[in-house]
């Protein structure tokens, strides 16, 4: 899965920034249901790398991504991004931040029924005033700026089909197109590519890794399959019950380190069998 | 069925258990028995008998043979006031459409601002639904002045209930996801919604629009029976001075009128609604040509990195209906006799006439008013049971799967389709004529719409029933009469009854209007109200309208739930 080229620009851009962009202190979220989601979490981002986030669906991981752009707030702890107090800004100073953070949904998002450009478009409402309808509502060198990131994604092609009409891993690409036309300095995608199939999975993960090197942007991803993470991601944060039980670069990381987040949550899966196999077919549905 | 329902069956031979009553089916019989009930009082209370109903219809024979052959010479005045007719309805479909949009926004869960706009733009929009186009046109004849402005303003009016109902339902419909995605890239609210919620009901929004504007069109027919513009006028006067042969004349120009834009809404709503990917239209040469086209035009597009979208026969069908309508809103304004009212004095108008209703006065004419409407409701139900016992035979005639001969099913459906071009409160205007003011004329018009609607919805039911029950009810010897009875009545009775239901809910509503043109009930004594100016009568009586249409709808909202 992984090619030359894609291993060439990791190695490339292994270390990035120091100054930590995202932080994150002590930070607990108990929903209303009394769920407790994340568990007095500490954590650093520094610029340019390309971060992800790994554990079972239910520990944390999600929760942790939304709280970073501000879509949750912390319970208890504080919430640092760009400088900028996340945890306790009001709904305008919200939406500012919200500019330079760009959002992946495993869904997608699209508005199907209009054109991939217009979707494209559609990202830089935020530093437009007034209403946008049609793509001719928009100034030429924003259409012309999403004719770039839509070639970027490799679907300046489709530029003028309906969203509707395109793959799975297609509406995924020009999800993230739309992100880019935020000028984001940091893109957060939650389970891009849960619902795609092995070969999508990679081309997406491949232009995040790619936007990561070239904009030196801090990417962070969350995923439940380990190869994925283990193919692209700089660095790998693991997560249980709210918790980090593992933090350390992909480079130094083996599968089997991996697979610790994981297994010790079943405890079947700690008596005597194959216990690796076992949980690596459970996390992973691909072949 | 579970294995569970079948042991008691097996285990006692001798005795077969009942299948066992619910609560549901209780309600079901009580409902049944009270409509037989209310059916039997209704036909004694309106004097119906036998002999009455045929006598009605040898006098409208008679009036039908005077009409021929009808006298053409009028022709271009029942031009004008057609045209008239179709500008009102234009106008008025336009004026509900934008009020609707604000309104349907505030009344949507999920782009209402606050639950108390959300609760009054939801009231706002039954209100309007609840009282007839007619009582509003004929109560504001009163106040603007007789013409097609009150009309207007009547159709823009009560259509709020429809459009703004469906416009809501469709935004609550949209689905959340993409409205997240761009929220989340720092958009504002409304420029959210402009991007990811318009774009999504657009198609929706406009089906409905051009469908009320079918509707609209039937009622701005009849609105100057209250003196409220259109062909509708020219038509009552003609049949006061007894000129059969230009009325005709005049009813074949609005029914040509009618036919011809419904044909063009029906076709325009299923190319605009149709172009749901998983609706692949038939595939011939010509369209796979126009799908070539399209591709090479996308691709030109964007090998030149053209900035604005290619024209696909999508955008050029777009912008052609578009430009169409523009055009014909321009003319229809520039040409209609309306006064150049400020909006000022409109709305001064508007709302002294309102405000004259009230308080509204109940006892006056108290034992009239009760009188009116035990007869509304009376007509509501005999037109409906009439209706439907002519609609059954025709609507098997027009089931293509029962009736082998396309010749029979073609007519019937031809037949069908003529007379649905004719507003219902022509045929009672016809009827009153021919047979003199009361409530059977009236009855006998609501019955023949109803018949021609209903037959229609079961030809429809019986179209859909699935083939396999059939065949194999055929299969153990049946012969056709009992194959249909056994095997397509039980698949297409529970939409059959839901259908009556909701045609009584109509009947009862339009019974309130009947009267205006003499067709008997409430209508009569709101109009002789409104031409005495006894202002605070015609609240009562508007009040008691909207009771009950708005007591049936509730009513009928509950039946069709338990039989779903």
């Amino acid at each position: 899965m992984k090619t030359a080229d894609q291993q060439f620009i990791k190695s490339s851009s292994f270390s990035g920034g120091t100054d930590t962009l995202i932080s994150l202190t002590g930070i607990s979220k108990r929903f209303p249901n009394g769920t407790l989601a994340l568990d007095n979490l500490t954590l650093q981002i520094p610029e340019g790398q390309l971060i992800s986030f790994i554990g079972l669906s239910g520990s944390g991981k999600s929760t942790l991504l939304r709280h970073i752009n501000g879509l949750l707030r912390p319970t208890t702890g504080t919430v640092e991004v760009m400088g900028k107090q996340v945890s306790s800004a009001s709904g305008r100073e919200l939406k500012k931040v919200r500019r330079e953070i760009g959002f992946v949904f495993q869904q997608f998002g699209l508005v199907g029924r209009t054109t991939c450009l217009e979707n494209v478009l559609n990202g830089a409402l935020g530093r437009l005033r007034g209403p946008r309808y049609g793509v001719r509502s928009y100034p030429k060198n924003l259409r012309s700026d999403a004719f770039d990131q839509l070639e970027r994604v490799g679907l300046a092609n489709q530029a003028y089909q309906r969203a509707d009409t395109l793959s799975g891993g297609q509406m995924q690409r020009v999800a993230i197109a739309r992100s880019l036309m935020q000028r984001p300095k940091i893109m957060l995608a939650d389970e891009p590519v849960a619902s795609l199939d092995p070969e999508s999975s990679a081309q997406v993960l491949d232009i995040l890794l790619r936007v990561s090197v070239e904009d030196h942007m801090t990417v962070v991803v969350t995923l439940h399959q380990v190869e994925l993470a283990l193919g692209w991601a700089n660095r790998i944060v693991g997560l249980r019950d709210g918790k980090v039980v593992l933090d350390r670069d992909a480079t130094t990381l083996k599968q089997d380190d991996v697979m610790d987040v994981y297994r010790r949550v079943d405890k079947t899966l700690d008596d005597g069998r194959d216990s690796i196999s076992v949980a690596a077919s459970r996390v992973q549905p691909m072949p | 069925m579970s294995g569970a329902h079948l042991e008691p069956l097996v285990k006692s031979r001798t005795a077969l258990p009942r299948a066992p009553k619910n609560w549901h089916s209780w309600v079901l019989i009580a409902i049944f028995v009270g409509l037989i009930a209310a059916l039997v009082w209704s036909w004694l209370f309106i004097e119906m008998t036998l002999s009455t109903v045929f006598g009605g219809f040898s006098d409208i024979w008679n009036l039908i043979q005077y009409m021929f052959p009808p006298m053409f010479d009028n022709f271009p005045e029942a031009l004008r006031a057609t045209i008239e007719t179709i500008w009102m309805a234009l106008i008025g479909t336009t004026m509900a459409v934008v009020l609707s949009v604000p309104l349907a926004f505030m009344a949507a869960r999920n782009t209402s601002p606050h639950p108390v706009a959300m609760a009054i733009s939801r009231g706002i929009i039954s209100l309007a639904r609840a009282i007839p186009t007619l009582v509003l046109a004929a109560i504001f004849a009163s106040s603007v002045g007789i013409g097609p402005l009150p009309g207007i303003l009547a159709l823009g009016l009560h259509s709020i209930g429809m459009i703004g109902k469906l416009f809501a339902e469709a935004i609550e419909n949209t689905e959340a996801t993409s409205r997240d995605a761009v929220l989340s890239t720092g958009s504002g609210k409304w420029q959210t919604v402009l991007a990811t919620i318009v774009p999504q009901i657009m198609p929706s929004s406009i089906g409905t629009s051009l469908y009320r504007l079918d509707i609209n069109l039937r009622e701005s027919a009849v609105l100057g029976f209250v003196g409220a513009g259109g062909v509708g006028f020219l038509i009552q006067s003609e049949l006061r001075g007894l000129d059969y042969q230009r009325a005709i004349s005049a009813v074949s120009v609005i029914f040509v009128a009618i036919t011809l834009i419904e044909l063009i809404s029906v076709r325009l709503r299923a190319s605009i609604i149709g172009d749901h990917l998983s609706a692949q239209p038939k595939q011939t040469s010509r369209s796979r040509a126009r799908v070539a086209r399209d591709q090479k035009k996308i691709y030109m597009a964007i090998s030149s990195r053209q900035l604005t979208p290619p024209w696909t026969q999508e955008r050029v069908l777009r912008a052609t209906v578009g430009g169409t309508y523009l055009l014909m809103m321009i003319v229809a304004l520039a040409t209609i006799d309306m006064p150049l009212l400020s909006a000022y004095k409109l709305g001064d108008d508007l709302v002294l006439s309102i405000g004259r209703l009230f308080p509204p006065d109940f006892t006056t004419a108290r034992s009239e008013l009760i009188k009116g409407m035990l007869e509304t409701t009376a007509i509501g139900f005999v037109a409906t049971a009439l209706g439907l016992l002519i609609a059954i035979p025709l609507g098997i005639l027009t089931a293509r799967n029962i009736i082998i001969r396309r010749l029979v099913v073609t007519l019937t459906r031809g037949m069908l389709l003529f007379i649905r071009g004719i507003p219902e409160l022509i045929f009672a205007v016809i009827f009153v004529a021919a047979m003199g003011l009361g409530p059977v004329p009236g009855t006998l018009a609501l019955a023949i719409a109803t018949a021609t609607f209903m037959a229609k919805l079961i030809g429809d039911a019986l179209e859909e029933v699935q083939q396999a029950p059939r065949d194999g009810v055929s299969a153990v010897g049946a012969s056709r009469l009992q194959e249909f009875i056994s095997a397509v009545v039980p698949q297409a009775l529970p939409n059959l009854v839901s259908q009556m239901l909701y045609m009584l809910d109509v009947n009862l509503r339009s019974s309130t209007v009947l009267g205006i043109v003499g067709g008997g009930g409430i209508g009569f004594l709101l109009i002789s109200a409104i031409r005495g100016f006894e202002t605070e009568t015609v609240g009562a009586i508007v009040f008691l309208i909207f009771v009950i249409v708005y007591a049936i709808e509730l009513l009928g909202s509950f039946v069709r739930r338990i039989v779903a």
